[in-house]
C-alpha cells in the first residue's frame, strides 16, 4: 500500500498510505490539487508509520497547504515526533520578522545604482592607491633589501619571462606573417613592395609587438597572478602574511613588479626580432626580396628610438598588468567562485588598461 | 594581568555590525576561549584583536597600549606580539615546511645567520613534534600536521598571545585532543596566553580556562569556564550543559 494514497471515499475522507515520506506526499498534494470543490477534506493517518521530516512538517502546517484539509487519527508516534519537530525552530532559531526594505521602490533603484558607482569609485581609488603603494614598495625595497622573500624574483624572472619566449615569438611571429600578407598584395597594385620592409619594421617595432606582447602578458601572466594571489587570499594566507608582520602588497608584489620590468626588454627583443622575421619570410617568398634587402630598406625608415618607444610602452603594459592582476588577486572575497571570477576580470582589466594606455601613448608619440 | 582590553568594541564587514559595544578583559598567562554559534562572529571578532579588521566602534589594549588602526607603527607593534594559528592553516603553498617556519624570522631579522634561524625553526617543529617533516611542502602535509606547522609558525618569534581560529576543526577526535593538549602544555610550559575561537564542546572542556560567549551580536557571558556550570542562563545551559530552554522550567 506504500507509494500512492488510496481513493477517497464519498465522505472526502483521504485514507493515507502505511509509508508517507516526501515523495508519497507529493502524490497526496497532487490528489488534492486534482479534486474540485471547496468541500473539506479529511486526511486520515491512521495507516501512516514510516514517515519524514516532510511528513512533520506537513502535519503541522496542513491548512496553510490546502484550505479545508484537516487531519484525523493521527498515531500517537507520528503526533508525538510533529510535537518535537515543531518545537525545534524556536529553541535554536527564533523567527526574527521581516524588515521590509526603507524608502519607495524608485528610491531603492536609485540608491543600489548609487552604491554601485561609488563602489567603482572606490575601487579606482584603492587601484591607483594600491599603484602607488607599490611604486614605494619597490624604492624602499631597492635601498634596503627586506620584505621580499629571497630568490623569489628569479622564480617569477623565469615564470614570466623563460616560459613566455616561446608563445611570445610564435605569435608575433605569426602576426608579422600575417600583416606583410595582407598589405603585399596592396604595395604590388602600387608597385610599391619594397615598401613592405618600412611597412612591417614600423609596425612591428612601435605598434604590434608592444601590444600583442602586453595581451599575452595579459592572459598568461596576469591570469595567473590573480589566481595564484586570490587563492592566497582565500585560504588566508595572505592574512597570515599580515599578521606576521610582512606586508602582502611588498612580499608579493615586489618580486613580479621587478621580474616583469627585466623580461619585459628581452621579451620585446625576441618578439621584434620574431615579428620582422615573419615579414623577411613574406616578402622573400612574395616579392624575391632578399632578408639583407628587406633589412636594409627597413633600417631607412626605423631606427633605435622606435625600438625604445616600443620597449617603453609595453614596460607600461608590464606594470598595468601585474599591478592590476594583483588588485584583482588581493581585493577578492572568500569564496572560490570569486577566485574564477577574478581571473576572469583581472585578463579584462589588464586588456582595457592596455588598450587605453596605448591610446594615451599615440596621442603623445605622434 | 590583563593582556587583552576591550571597550565598548563593536567589529563587522563595512556597514554591517556583528558585534557591538563588547567589553572584556584577556588575562596573561591563560587559555581564553572565544565561543558561540556559527555566524555568532567569533571569527570576525579574532579578526579584529589580530589587526586584520578595523574596529567599527570603540577599541582595545594590547599589553597596555592602545590599538590604533590607523597606524602603521601600531599595527606592527602588534603583530611583532602575537602569532595567528588560522583555520585552515594558511601556510604559504610554494614554501617547504622549513621555509614557512623560517618566514618570520627571515622577513623580521634577515641579518641573523642562517644556522641561528635554522636552530629556531628547529626548535618550533620539535615544539609542535614536526621535526621529520621539515622539508615536505603543506600539500605532502595532513589536515593535523598543517596545522601543527602552523603553529610552529606563530611560536617561532616567541609571541605574547597566540590566536587560534577553530584549531579542532576538519581534524578527527585523536588529532583533535593531541593538538588541544599541545596548546595546554604551551599555556604550561612557556606560560603563553592563547586565545581560542572554537565551538568544539570537548575541546572547551579540556583547555578553557575562561569563556567570551558570543551570541545575538554580543556577550553573553564572560568569565571562568568553571563558573558556567552554575549558570541559570538557558542560552548557557542548552551551549554548554545540552540543556534545552525548556528543560530548566
Amino acid at each position: 500500500m506504500s507509494g500512492t494514497a488510496s481513493t477517497p471515499g464519498p465522505s472526502e475522507t483521504l485514507r493515507l498510505p502505511k509509508t508517507l515520506r516526501a515523495a508519497e506526499l507529493v502524490a497526496v498534494l497532487g490528489d488534492l490539487g486534482r479534486r474540485s470543490g471547496d468541500g473539506s477534506v479529511i486526511l486520515d493517518f491512521r495507516d501512516v508509520e514510516e514517515f519524514d521530516s516532510s511528513t512533520l512538517a506537513f502535519l503541522g502546517r496542513l491548512s496553510e497547504c490546502r484550505p479545508g484539509v484537516s487531519a484525523a487519527n493521527v498515531p500517537e508516534a507520528l503526533a508525538r515526533a510533529e510535537a518535537a519537530f515543531a518545537k525545534r525552530p524556536d529553541v535554536c532559531w527564533p523567527e526574527k520578522p521581516a524588515v521590509p526594505p526603507p524608502g519607495t521602490r524608485s528610491s531603492r533603484f536609485f540608491q543600489a545604482r548609487a552604491d554601485r558607482f561609488l563602489a567603482r569609485v572606490r575601487a579606482l581609488g584603492l587601484f591607483l592607491a594600491m599603484f602607488g603603494d607599490e611604486v614605494f614598495h619597490i624604492g624602499r625595497y631597492l635601498r634596503r633589501r627586506r620584505g621580499v622573500y629571497p630568490g623569489e624574483t628569479w622564480n617569477q624572472m623565469f615564470f614570466m619571462g623563460y616560459l613566455s619566449f616561446p608563445i611570445v615569438c610564435l605569435l608575433l611571429f605569426l602576426v608579422g606573417v600575417t600583416i606583410s600578407i595582407t598589405s603585399a598584395e596592396q604595395l604590388r597594385i602600387f608597385g610599391a613592395e619594397v615598401y613592405i620592409a618600412d611597412l612591417v619594421g614600423y609596425a612591428m617595432l612601435r605598434e604590434l609587438v608592444p601590444l600583442m606582447t602586453g595581451v599575452i602578458l595579459a592572459g598568461k601572466v596576469g591570469a595567473a597572478v590573480t589566481a595564484e594571489l586570490a587563492s592566497m587570499t582565500v585560504l588566508e594566507e595572505v592574512d597570515a602574511l599580515r599578521t606576521m608582520g610582512v606586508v602582502p602588497e611588498k612580499f608579493l608584489m615586489v618580486p613580479r613588479l621587478i621580474a616583469i620590468t627585466l623580461v619585459v626588454p628581452l621579451l620585446v627583443a625576441m618578439a621584434d626580432v620574431a615579428g620582422i622575421f615573419g615579414g623577411v619570410v613574406v616578402a622573400r617568398v612574395t616579392f624575391g626580396m632578399l632578408p639583407s634587402a628587406f633589412i636594409d630598406q627597413m633600417l631607412n625608415t626605423v631606427d633605435w628610438t622606435d625600438f625604445a618607444w616600443g620597449l617603453v610602452k609595453t614596460v607600461v603594459f608590464g606594470w598595468a598588468v601585474v599591478v592590476g592582476a594583483g588588485f584583482k588577486g588581493l581585493t577578492v572575497g572568500r569564496s572560490a567562485e570569486e577566485v574564477g571570477r577574478a581571473t576572469t576580470e583581472s585578463v579584462v582589466l589588464s586588456i582595457t588598461m592596455i588598450i587605453i594606455i596605448d591610446c594615451i601613448f599615440a596621442f603623445v608619440l605622434y | 594581568m590583563d593582556i587583552i582590553t576591550a571597550r565598548d568594541l563593536t567589529v563587522g564587514y563595512g556597514r554591517t555590525e556583528v558585534l557591538r559595544g563588547l567589553a572584556f578583559a584577556v588575562p596573561e598567562g591563560l587559555i581564553t576561549a572565544v565561543v558561540g554559534v556559527s555566524g555568532s562572529g567569533k571569527s570576525t571578532l579574532l579578526k579584529t584583536l589580530a589587526g586584520l579588521l578595523p574596529p567599527l566602534g570603540g577599541g582595545f589594549e594590547f599589553a597596555g597600549s592602545p590599538v590604533d588602526y590607523r597606524s602603521e607603527a601600531s599595527l606592527g607593534r602588534l603583530y611583532a606580539k602575537i602569532g595567528v594559528l588560522y583555520q585552515d592553516g594558511a601556510l604559504l603553498n610554494g614554501l617547504s615546511l622549513y621555509e614557512n617556519v623560517a618566514l618570520p624570522v627571515r622577513m623580521h631579522y634577515p641579518e641573523l645567520p642562517e644556522a641561528v634561524v635554522r636552530d629556531m625553526v628547529h626548535a618550533g617543529l620539535a615544539q609542535v613534534e614536526m621535526a621529520g617533516s621539515a622539508e615536505k611542502f603543506p600539500s605532502e602535509l595532513s589536515g593535523g600536521m598543517r596545522k601543527r606547522g602552523a603553529l610552529a609558525r606563530a611560536l617561532v618569534l616567541d609571541p605574547q598571545v597566540v590566536f587560534c581560529d577553530e584549531p579542532s576543526s576538519g581534524l578527527d577526535p585523536i588529532t583533535s585532543r593531541l593538538l588541544d593538549d599541545l596548546l595546554l602544555r604551551l599555556k604550561e610550559s612557556f606560560k603563553m596566553t592563547l586565545v581560542v575561537v572554537t565551538h568544539e564542546l570537548r575541546s572547551i572542556e579540556r583547555v578553557a580556562d575562561r569563556v567570551l560567549l558570543l551570541n545575538d551580536g554580543g556577550l553573553r557571558y564572560s568569565g571562568e569556564y568553571g563558573d558556567l556550570a552554575a549558570s541559570d542562563d538557558g542560552f548557557i545551559r542548552t551551549f554548554f550543559l545540552r540543556k534545552g530552554h525548556h528543560d530548566d522550567a
